[in-house]
C-alpha cells in the first residue's frame, strides 16, 4: 500500500499537467485568503496577501505609501506585536526584518509602526521584576551585537577566503573555512594551555641552565637538548610551584585538570558541531521527495563566484548534469541480473578485504620496524618519515583502488575517506601502545617526540613538497595544455587537516606545546594553500557539493578525538612512568583526584561511598538503564518517522482536495455548474462518485441532471459526451478538447473529479 | 570606514542594523562597497540611485546568470535600479545569516520571471537557459524533459506550476541551498 501512495506522490499525472493550462493567478490569490494562509506572525506570508491585496489597489498614486499602510494595518491585527514592552518591540523588529520587502518600505513600515504604537499605549507602570528582565534582556542584546560586531571586524582571512571563493566556487572555500575552524581551535587550545599549564613551569624553571646540543637534527627529532625541555611531558615539575606571594601553584593538578578540561571540553564542542551538521545536512532533509533534478535547477548557481572563468565553468558543468541526469533517465534501466550483482558485491568485498588487509599488514610492519634493534643514529626520524611518506601516499593509493569498485561517486568518496581514517587512527593508536609498552624511563616523552616528529615531517611535506609538486604540475600544464589541468584536491587536503588534528589530539597530553606547533602549522599552511590554488590550480570541472561532504569530515575529526579519550583513558590513567612528569608521585594518573583532591585515605565514608558507585553491579545497571533509555528513543522516533509518512499522505491528498475544490468553485462562478452522471465503468470505484452517491442524492440536493446545461464546448462537438455515453468517450474527450489549447470551459465539474486521473483513481479508492 | 561613518547617522545605522542581518560594522563594509561603484555619485548623496548597469559592475552580480532579475527583485522602484538601502537589502538576504526561508522567499522571486507568483513551465524553462549559459544550448526536447522532471518531483498539488509552498519545501529538502544561495559581503 505505501509503495502505491508513493507512486502517486511521485509520479504526478503528466497528461493532465501537458494539456491542461490554467488561469493560476486567479486561483492563487483564492488560495491566499484560506484561513492557513493567514497565520498569526506569519510575516512572510503576510506579504503574500498583502501584495496580492496591492495587485489589486495598484492603480492608485502613492504605491509605496500605500503598500506600506496595507502592511502597517496587517501588523496591526495581531495583539502581541504591537504592545508597547521591549519584548513585542523586540517581535515587531523581527518581525520586520523577516518582511521580504525592500529597506525603504520597511523604514516607513517601521516608523508607522512605532507611531501607532505609541497611539495606543497606555503607559501602565511595570513592576520591578519585569523592568529587570527588560533591561537584562536588552543588555544581553547589547552585548551581543557589539560581540558580533567584533567578530566580523577581526574575522581572519574574510578577504582571503572570499577571494578564493570568487575563484573557485564555495567547494575549495568550504577547505579554507575548514582550516580556519581548525585554526581557532587549537589557537584557543594553545592559549589555555599556555597560560595555564607552560607559563607556571617556566617560571619555575628561571633558574635552572639549558644543556644539550640543540641542531637541526635535534630540532626534528625533538631529542637532544630540546628533550628536557617545556616541549614535553617529562619535563614537568612534580610539585607546588613557589611564587613570591604566599599562594602557591600546584603543577600536577593543573597539569591533569587543564589536560582534562580541554580534552572535554573539545570533544562536547566537537560533538556539538558534527550534531548540528548532521541534522542540518542528513536527517532535516532526509524522506519525502527525491528532488534531483528540482536541487540541480535551483541550487546549481554557485552565487559567490566572482570570476568569468569560473562563472563558464559552472554553466558548463551544469549542462553537463543535466546531460547525465537526463541520459541516465532514458537508458532503459536494464535491471541487472543476480549474477553481475553477485560479481560487483564480490568484487567489493574482495577489494574491501584486501584493503583491510593491507592496513593491517602496515600496521604489522610499523610495529615490527619499531621493535627492530638497529645501531643506525637518528633511527627515530627515518621511522616518522617512512610513517609520513606511507600515510601520505596510501590517501591517494586507496582513491585509485576504490575506482576498481563498485560504489557510486559519493559512497566512493566516503569509503576512501573511512579506510584513510581508520589507516591514521589504527597508526596513531599503534603508536601510543607501543611506546606505552616500551618500557622505557619515560615512555609520554618518548611518544611526545613521536607526535612532534610526526608534525613537522609533515610540515616539511605539506608546507614545502606537496606545493612544489603542484606548481610543477601547473608549470607542465602550460607546456602542454592538451593534459587535464591540476584541481584544487579538497578530499586529499582536508584528510591532511584531519591528520594532523588527529596527531594534536593523541599527542596533546604528552607535548603541551604542541598545540602550539600545529596552530603555527596550520597559520603557514593557509598561506601556502592559497597560493597553491590561486596560482597553480584551475577551478574543478565537476561540481562538488560542500554540505554533506563537510559533516564528514567533521565526524572524523570527532572520531578521531573519542578513540584519543579512550586510548588515553585505558593506557595512561592507568600507570603513568614513576620516573618522569608531574604525576610522579603518585600511583597513577587518578590518584591526582582520589588522594590529592578529594584525600579519599583519609575520608572512610567518601571511599566506601565512592567504592559502592565503581562496583560493576551499579555501572551495569547505570549501563542497562542507558541502553532501556535508548531503547524507548528509538521507539519513539519510529513512531514519528510513520507519523510523519501518515501526515505527508493526508498533505497530498488535501492538496488534490483543495485542487478538486478550487476547481469546481472555478466552473461556478463561471455559471457553469453541471452535474452528471459518470460513465458507468469509472464510477464504481471513485471516492468521488461515491460521495455523488451517497451524500449529494439529487433528491436531497434538489440536483437534477440537466442535459441542456451541459457545457457548451461540448455540445459543440459532434461526440459531445450528452449523445455519446459510451466507454472512456469521456477521457478522449477531456484529451481532444484540450489539446485545442487553453479551453478553460472544457473543465467540467466531472474533469475536475478527473483530476485523479484512471489509475491513481482506483488506488486513492483502494487506499480509503 | 572612517568617511563612511560620517555620511550616517546613528539612528540611520540602528535602523539598518536592526532591520538586515548586519552589524553596524557590516553595514559600513557594506556601504564602502557601493560607493566603490560609483565613488562621486555615491559620495555626494550616500543613499544615490545608482542605474542597474553600475550595480551589475558587482563582481558576483557580473557573472551571474539571473543578475537582471536579482536587480529588479531587490529595487524598490522595480526598474533594476538600485538604491544603497536596496543594494543593502540584497546583500542581507544573500549573507550567511539570512535565515533559509528569507532566502527562499526572495530565490522565488527571482525565478519567477513573469511575475504570477508561481513558477511555471515558463519560467522554469528560463532558469534551465540560463544556468547552462550562452555557450551550450540543451535542445527543445531535453529542456521540456528537464521541466517535466522538476514538476514531477516537485508539483505536490498538479497543478503544472510550482507554488511558493511547493518550492519553499524543495528548498528545506536541499542541504546544498544555503551554501550555494550566498553572497558574502
Amino acid at each position: 500500500m505505501e509503495d502505491q501512495i508513493e507512486e502517486m506522490e511521485l509520479k504526478p499525472v503528466n497528461v493532465r499537467r501537458t494539456f491542461t493550462l490554467r488561469s493560476n493567478v486567479a486561483r492563487q490569490v483564492a488560495v491566499n485568503f484560506m484561513p492557513s494562509r493567514q497565520l498569526p506572525y506569519g510575516t512572510l506570508r503576510l506579504r503574500r496577501t498583502t501584495s496580492e491585496n496591492n495587485v489589486l489597489l495598484e492603480s492608485s498614486g502613492d504605491e509605496t505609501d500605500k503598500q506600506a499602510e496595507i502592511i502597517v494595518r496587517e501588523m496591526e491585527q495581531h495583539q502581541r506585536l504591537m504592545e508597547d514592552n521591549p519584548v513585542s518591540e523586540e517581535l515587531r523588529r523581527e518581525a520586520l526584518r523577516d518582511l521580504p520587502q525592500g529597506l525603504t518600505m520597511k523604514r516607513n513600515v517601521r516608523a508607522k509602526l512605532s507611531a501607532s504604537v505609541s497611539l495606543r499605549s497606555k503607559h501602565r507602570p511595570i513592576n520591578m521584576f519585569k523592568r529587570l528582565k527588560y533591561r537584562i534582556s536588552f543588555a544581553w542584546k547589547k552585548a551581543r551585537d557589539r560581540i558580533s560586531d567584533l567578530i566580523f571586524s577581526i574575522e581572519l582571512w574574510y578577504e582571503a577566503i572570499r577571494h578564493v571563493e570568487g575563484h573557485f566556487g564555495s567547494a575549495v572555500g568550504s577547505y579554507f573555512h575548514f582550516l580556519r575552524w581548525l585554526f581557532a581551535l587549537d589557537l584557543v587550545l594553545a592559549v589555555l594551555v599556555i597560560s595555564f599549564v607552560v607559563v607556571p613551569q617556566a617560571l619555575h624553571d628561571q633558574h635552572r641552565n639549558r644543556t644539550g646540543s640543540m641542531g637541526f637534527l635535534d630540532f626534528v627529532s625533538g631529542k637532544g637538548g630540546f628533550e628536557d625541555s617545556l616541549l614535553f611531558y617529562g619535563h614537568y615539575h612534580d610539585g607546588d610551584i613557589v611564587t613570591t606571594g604566599p599562594l602557591t601553584y600546584n603543577m600536577p593538578f593543573a597539569y591533569f585538570f587543564t589536560m582534562l578540561c580541554l580534552y572535554f571540553l573539545f570533544f562536547a564542542l566537537l560533538c556539538y558541531r558534527t550534531a548540528y551538521s548532521y541534522r542540518r545536512n542528513f536527517i532535516e532533509i532526509a524522506g519525502g521527495l527525491s528532488n534531483v533534478f528540482a536541487s540541480k535547477v535551483f541550487c546549481g548557481w554557485d552565487f559567490g563566484i566572482t570570476s568569468q572563468q569560473a562563472a563558464a565553468l559552472n554553466a558548463s558543468s551544469i549542462y553537463n548534469e543535466f546531460k547525465e541526469l537526463l541520459s541516465e533517465q532514458n537508458k532503459n534501466q536494464v535491471t541487472k541480473s543476480f549474477w553481475t550483482k553477485f560479481w560487483q558485491c564480490l568484487v567489493n568485498i574482495v577489494v574491501t578485504a584486501f584493503v583491510l588487509g593491507l592496513i593491517i599488514s602496515l600496521e604489522y610492519g610499523l610495529w615490527q620496524l619499531l621493535s627492530s634493534e638497529t645501531d643506525l643514529s637518528r633511527w627515530e626520524i627515518y621511522v616518522s618519515s617512512i610513517v609520513t611518506f606511507v600515510l601520505a601516499v596510501c590517501p591517494i593509493l586507496f582513491h585509485l583502488i576504490v575506482r576498481l569498485e563498485f560504489y557510486k561517486p559519493r559512497t566512493g568518496f566516503y569509503v576512501t575517506l573511512a579506510r584513510t581514517g581508520l589507516l591514521d587512527i589504527g597508526t596513531l593508536t599503534l603508536l601510543l601502545v607501543y611506546w606505552a609498552r616500551s618500557g622505557s624511563e619515560c615512555w609520554e616523552t618518548s611518544m611526545g617526540q613521536e607526535a612532534y616528529r610526526l608534525v613537522i615531517l609533515d610540515a616539511l611535506l605539506s608546507l614545502f613538497l606537496i606545493p612544489l609538486v603542484e606548481f610543477a604540475r601547473s608549470f607542465i600544464f602550460k607546456m602542454n595544455p592538451s593534459d587535464s589541468p591540476p584541481e584544487f584536491n579538497i578530499a586529499y587536503n582536508s584528510l591532511t587537516l584531519i591528520y594532523n588534528q588527529a596527531v594534536l589530539w593523541y599527542g596533546m597530553l604528552f607535548s603541551p606545546l604542541l598545540t602550539v606547533v600545529v596552530t603555527f602549522k596550520f597559520f603557514l599552511l593557509f598561506y601556502v594553500k592559497r597560493e597553491c590554488a590561486l596560482r597553480a590550480c584551475q577551478p574543478a570541472r565537476k561540481v562538488w557539493r560542500a554540505a554533506q561532504t563537510q559533516t564528514v569530515l567533521y565526524m572524523l575529526v570527532t572520531l578521531s578525538l573519542f578513540t584519543t579519550l579512550f586510548t588515553i583513558g585505558s593506557l595512561f590513567v592507568r600507570g603513568s612512568s614513576q620516573h618522569c612528569g608531574p604525576f610522579r608521585g603518585y600511583e597513577a594518573v587518578y590518584s591526582v583526584v582520589s588522594e590529592g583532591v578529594l584525600q579519599l585515605a583519609r575520608r572512610r565514608t567518601l571511599a566506601q561511598v565512592l567504592a559502592f558507585l565503581t562496583r560493576p553491579g551499579v555501572i551495569a545497571f547505570l549501563l542497562l538503564s542507558l541502553c532501556v533509555a535508548v531503547y524507548y528513543m528509538r521507539a519513539k522516533a519510529r513512531a514519528q518517522r510513520s507519523m510523519v509518512g501518515i501526515l505527508r499522505r493526508m498533505l497530498v491528498l488535501q492538496s488534490k482536495d483543495k485542487d478538486f475544490l478550487l476547481a469546481a468553485i472555478d466552473k461556478v462562478s463561471n455559471g457553469e455548474w453541471l452535474y452528471s452522471p459518470k460513465p458507468e465503468d469509472q464510477g464504481a470505484d471513485s471516492h468521488t462518485w461515491k460521495y455523488l452517491q451517497e451524500v449529494r442524492k439529487p433528491s436531497n440536493a434538489g440536483y437534477h441532471f440537466d442535459p441542456t446545461r451541459l457545457n457548451h464546448s461540448m455540445i459543440e462537438r459532434p461526440r459531445s459526451y450528452a449523445k455519446d455515453i459510451r466507454p472512456n468517450s469521456y477521457h478522449m474527450e477531456r484529451r481532444k478538447s484540450s489539446e485545442d489549447g487553453e479551453t478553460d470551459s472544457s473543465f467540467s465539474w466531472q474533469g475536475s473529479g478527473n483530476c485523479l486521473n484512471k489509475e491513481n483513481d482506483a488506488e486513492v479508492g483502494k487506499w480509503l | 570606514m572612517g568617511q563612511g561613518k560620517s555620511q550616517f547617522s546613528e539612528e540611520e545605522l540602528q535602523d539598518y542594523e536592526d532591520l538586515t542581518y548586519f552589524t553596524k560594522k557590516e553595514v559600513l563594509y557594506a556601504h564602502q562597497k557601493f560607493k566603490a561603484l560609483a565613488p562621486e555619485k555615491v559620495g555626494h548623496n550616500k543613499n544615490a540611485k545608482l542605474p542597474m548597469a553600475k550595480i551589475l559592475q558587482y563582481p558576483e552580480l557580473r557573472v551571474n546568470p539571473f543578475r537582471d532579475r536579482i536587480c529588479k527583485v531587490f529595487s524598490s522602484s522595480n526598474d533594476g535600479d538600485c538604491t544603497f538601502e536596496d543594494f543593502l537589502d540584497m546583500m542581507s538576504v544573500f549573507s550567511d545569516t539570512a535565515p533559509k526561508a528569507v532566502k527562499a522567499e526572495h530565490a522565488f522571486r527571482i525565478f519567477d520571471f513573469d511575475g504570477d507568483d508561481m513558477i511555471g513551465v515558463s519560467d522554469l524553462r528560463e532558469v534551465i537557459n540560463r544556468l547552462c549559459g550562452p555557450e551550450h544550448k540543451l535542445t527543445d526536447s531535453e529542456i521540456q524533459q528537464l521541466v517535466q522532471n522538476v514538476l514531477e518531483e516537485a508539483d505536490l498539488d498538479d497543478d503544472g506550476a510550482l507554488s511558493f509552498a511547493e518550492f519553499e519545501h524543495i528548498i528545506d529538502k536541499s542541504s546544498d541551498f544555503c551554501h550555494s544561495f550566498r553572497i558574502r559581503l
